[in-house]
C-alpha cells in the first residue's frame, strides 16, 4: 500500500498550506516562456512541461537583490541590511535535475563563508520534486550518474501514477515528513503503479571526461578553440544553469544614498574577468568557455567533490547558437 | 542546381584557390531543424555545409570577432540580403573592409532557397535597393496596431511586463552584428553609466539603450529576438525605430558600403540645429 496524492486535491493542499501561512511557488508559463513562480491556485501549475525555461535557482539566489541600503550623512552613515522575506514555502513539482543543482550549490554557498541569504531561502523552503516520465533530446541527467528519479536535493519525491491522476509520495527528508503531516488527511492509500520513468541515454563517459580535463597538458589543446568558435559569449547558458552561481556585488544611487545589489554574473562576459589595468587574464571567448568546462567538472569537484552540473541540459536547449556543454562532453569523451 | 551546390562550389574553389583563408557557412545542428554557424577553411571539409530554410541567423557578426579580418586576408561568408546589408553598415561604419569580404548570398522565401548572384557588396545594391522599395516587413501587423492604439501609460505597462523577464544575459546584444563596440555602454563601469541590476529600472534603461542605439542601424535579420531565451519581442521595437528612422530621413539601413550613418551625420539643410 502506498501513500497517493491525487491532482484533484492541490487545490486543498494549497488552501492548508495557505492557512498556515506557507506560499506555495511551481511552474507557471505565459505564451512564450516559464519559470518557478508564486502559485495561487492549482490550475496555473504548468505540470505537462518537460522542464520550465528558467531554474529553480532564482528562488533562492534571485538575479538581483538589494543586500543593504546606505545614507552618507555629516557626522554618520546609516545602514539598514536587507534580508529575505521571513516566508516559508513550499515549492512544488519541482524537476529532480533542478533540485540537484540545489544541493550541489550548497556546498559552494556554504564553504569559507555562509551565505545568510542563499541559507534563509533553504531553511524556508520545502522542495517537492515529481519523477520525469517524459524526457527531450537535451536531457543529460544520466550522464552526470543522477536520473529522472534522482531525490538529490528533494525533501519529497512524487512519482506519476500510471493512470496520470496522481502521485506517489516518498518522504526523502525530515521536512518532507513534516510536510506530508500537515497534508496527510489529504493523501489516499493505493495500490495503485507508478508510471515507469523516462529513458535518458548516457550521452558520454563522465569519468573519461573528467580524466582528459585533469590532464594539465589538455589546458592548451586546439580542441578548445575548434569547440568554441561559434560562442557569441552571451550568458544564457550560465543564467539559464541551476548551478552556476557567480555573483557581482554593486553600489547603486548617489554620493550620499543608495543600495547595495547583489547581481548574478557570468564567466561568459568579457568583463567578467577584466582589471582595472584594462589586462584580461581570459582576453577569447575560448578561454571563457574552457574556464566553464573547466569549473564544472574538474575546479569544483576537486573543491567539493561533486561536478557543478545537474545534467538538465537548457544550455544546449536554449542556446542561440547551438553550443551548450553536451557537445563539448561527448568530443572528450570520444577523443579518449 | 541547387542553391547549397552551387554556393559550395564556389565555396570549395575560392579555398582551393587561397583567395578566401575561411569560409563560415551553416552546418548541422544538434537536433534535425537546428543549423548553426561553420568555420571551413580545408576544402575537404565543404561538405558539411547546409543551406536550407532553417538557416535564419545572420553570421555577419562573426567577421568582426575577434579580429578575424585584421590579418587582411578574405573571408567568404553566407549570408541573405538582411547580411549583406549589415556588411554595408559594418563597411560604411569603418568596422570592416568589404573588400575582404567574398559573399555567397542566398535568399530564403517560403521553403525555397535560392542563390544570389555577385560576390561584392557592392555588387548588390540593385537587390537592398528592391527590398527598401518592398517597405519595412509587416510581421505581426495586429500586434503593432495593437500597441498603437494603447496610451503612453498602457504601453509602458506592455513593454514593463516584457522587460521584467530579461536576465541581462546580453543574449540581444552579443548575436547583433550591428553591437560590435569593445566595451558596450553598460559595461562601462568608471563611472557605472548603466545599472547593472536586472531591476525594472536596469532592464528598461538596457533595453532603451539597444532600441536606440540601433536606430538607422538595424537591417531586421531578427538575431536579436531568436537569441533571448526568455522571449521578449524585440523585433517589435527595433522596426518602429526603422520605420520612423525610414519616415524622418528616408534612410534604409545597409543600402551600400559609404551610406553616412543616419544618426550620426548633419545636413546644413537640417532644420533642427541640435540633436534634441
Amino acid at each position: 500500500m502506498a501513500k497517493i496524492l491525487a491532482k484533484n486535491k492541490l487545490n486543498d493542499v494549497i488552501a492548508k498550506l495557505k492557512s498556515a501561512g506557507i506560499d506555495l511557488f511551481g511552474p507557471v508559463r505565459d505564451d512564450k516562456h516559464s519559470w518557478y513562480g508564486p502559485v495561487e491556485e492549482a490550475g496555473q501549475l504548468a505540470l505537462d512541461l518537460i522542464l520550465t525555461d528558467r531554474t529553480l535557482k532564482e528562488l533562492f539566489f534571485p538575479q538581483t537583490e538589494p543586500l543593504l541600503k546606505f545614507e552618507i550623512k555629516k557626522q554618520q552613515v546609516d545602514m539598514q541590511e536587507m534580508s529575505p522575506p521571513n516566508r516559508q514555502r513550499v515549492i512544488f513539482a519541482v524537476r529532480p535535475c533542478d533540485a540537484a543543482g540545489i544541493a550541489i550549490d550548497d556546498a559552494l554557498f556554504g564553504w569559507d563563508y555562509k551565505d545568510s541569504y542563499w541559507f534563509k531561502r533553504r531553511n524556508d523552503s520545502t522542495i517537492v520534486s515529481i519523477a520525469c516520465t517524459a524526457a527531450d533530446e537535451f536531457c543529460l541527467c544520466t550522464s552526470l550518474k543522477l536520473s529522472p528519479d534522482s531525490t538529490k536535493g528533494s525533501d519529497i519525491l512524487l512519482w506519476p501514477t500510471k493512470d496520470g491522476k496522481g502521485w506517489r509520495v516518498e518522504e526523502i527528508t525530515d521536512k518532507g515528513k513534516e510536510f506530508l503531516g500537515r497534508i496527510n488527511e489529504l493523501l489516499e492509500d493505493s495500490e495503485d503503479q507508478t508510471a515507469a520513468v523516462a529513458n535518458v541515454p548516457v550521452k558520454f563517459d563522465l569519468d573519461k571526461v573528467v580524466a582528459w580535463l585533469a590532464e594539465p597538458a589538455n589546458f592548451d589543446s586546439s580542441f578548445w578553440r575548434e569547440i568554441s568558435r561559434r560562442c557569441i559569449g552571451c550568458g544564457a547558458c550560465t543564467f539559464l544553469c541551476p548551478t552556476c552561481h557567480c555573483f557581482d556585488i554593486q553600489d547603486e544611487g548617489n554620493t550620499y544614498h543608495g543600495v547595495r545589489q547583489k547581481n548574478w554574473d557570468s564567466c561568459s562576459f568579457a568583463m567578467f574577468t577584466m582589471h582595472t589595468s584594462g589586462h584580461n587574464p581570459r582576453p577569447t571567448q575560448m578561454s571563457r568557455w574552457r574556464q566553464r568546462i573547466m569549473h564544472k567538472f574538474n575546479y569544483y569537484p576537486g573543491k567539493f567533490q561533486a561536478n557543478s552540473c545537474s545534467g538538465c541540459g537548457r544550455c544546449t536547449r536554449q542556446c542561440p547558437v547551438d553550443m551548450g556543454i553536451v557537445e563539448t562532453l561527448r568530443e572528450i569523451s570520444k577523443s579518449v | 542546381m541547387g542553391a547549397l551546390e552551387i554556393l559550395k562550389d564556389r565555396a570549395k574553389q575560392l579555398l582551393t584557390a587561397g583567395e578566401v583563408k575561411m569560409v563560415i557557412g551553416y552546418g548541422r545542428g544538434s537536433t534535425a531543424d537546428r543549423r548553426r554557424a561553420i568555420f571551413i577553411s580545408d576544402e575537404a571539409q565543404a561538405d558539411k555545409l547546409v543551406l536550407d530554410k532553417s538557416c535564419e541567423d545572420n553570421l555577419a557578426g562573426y567577421l568582426v570577432r575577434e579580429g578575424l579580418l585584421q590579418d587582411g586576408k578574405k573571408v567568404a561568408i553566407f549570408l541573405s540580403p538582411a547580411g549583406i546589408r549589415s556588411v554595408n553598415v559594418l563597411a560604411a561604419e569603418d568596422q570592416l573592409n568589404p573588400d575582404q569580404v567574398v559573399i555567397l548570398g542566398f535568399e530564403i522565401k517560403g521553403d525555397q532557397v535560392s542563390a544570389l548572384d555577385g560576390h561584392h557588396v557592392n555588387g548588390f545594391i540593385e537587390l537592398v535597393g528592391q527590398i527598401k522599395k518592398q517597405g519595412l516587413s509587416k510581421d505581426r501587423e495586429e500586434l503593432i496596431a495593437k500597441l498603437e492604439k494603447m496610451t503612453p501609460p498602457e504601453r509602458f505597462e506592455f513593454w514593463r511586463a516584457q522587460f521584467s523577464k530579461c536576465l541581462k544575459c546580453y543574449a540581444c546584444r552579443q548575436g547583433c552584428p550591428m553591437c560590435y563596440c569593445r566595451r558596450c555602454i553598460v559595461d562601462r563601469n568608471q563611472p557605472q553609466w548603466i545599472n547593472t541590476s536586472p531591476h525594472s529600472m536596469g532592464n528598461f534603461e538596457w533595453n532603451i539603450v539597444r532600441a536606440f542605439h540601433l536606430a538607422g542601424r538595424c537591417v531586421g535579420c531578427g538575431n536579436c529576438e531568436r537569441a533571448c531565451p526568455v522571449g521578449i519581442p524585440l523585433m517589435l521595437l527595433n522596426q518602429q525605430m526603422a520605420a520612423e528612422v525610414l519616415s524622418a530621413f528616408d534612410h534604409f539601413a545597409g543600402m551600400n558600403s559609404t551610406q553616412e550613418p543616419v544618426l550620426a551625420s548633419f545636413k546644413r539643410e537640417d532644420p533642427d540645429t541640435f540633436i534634441l
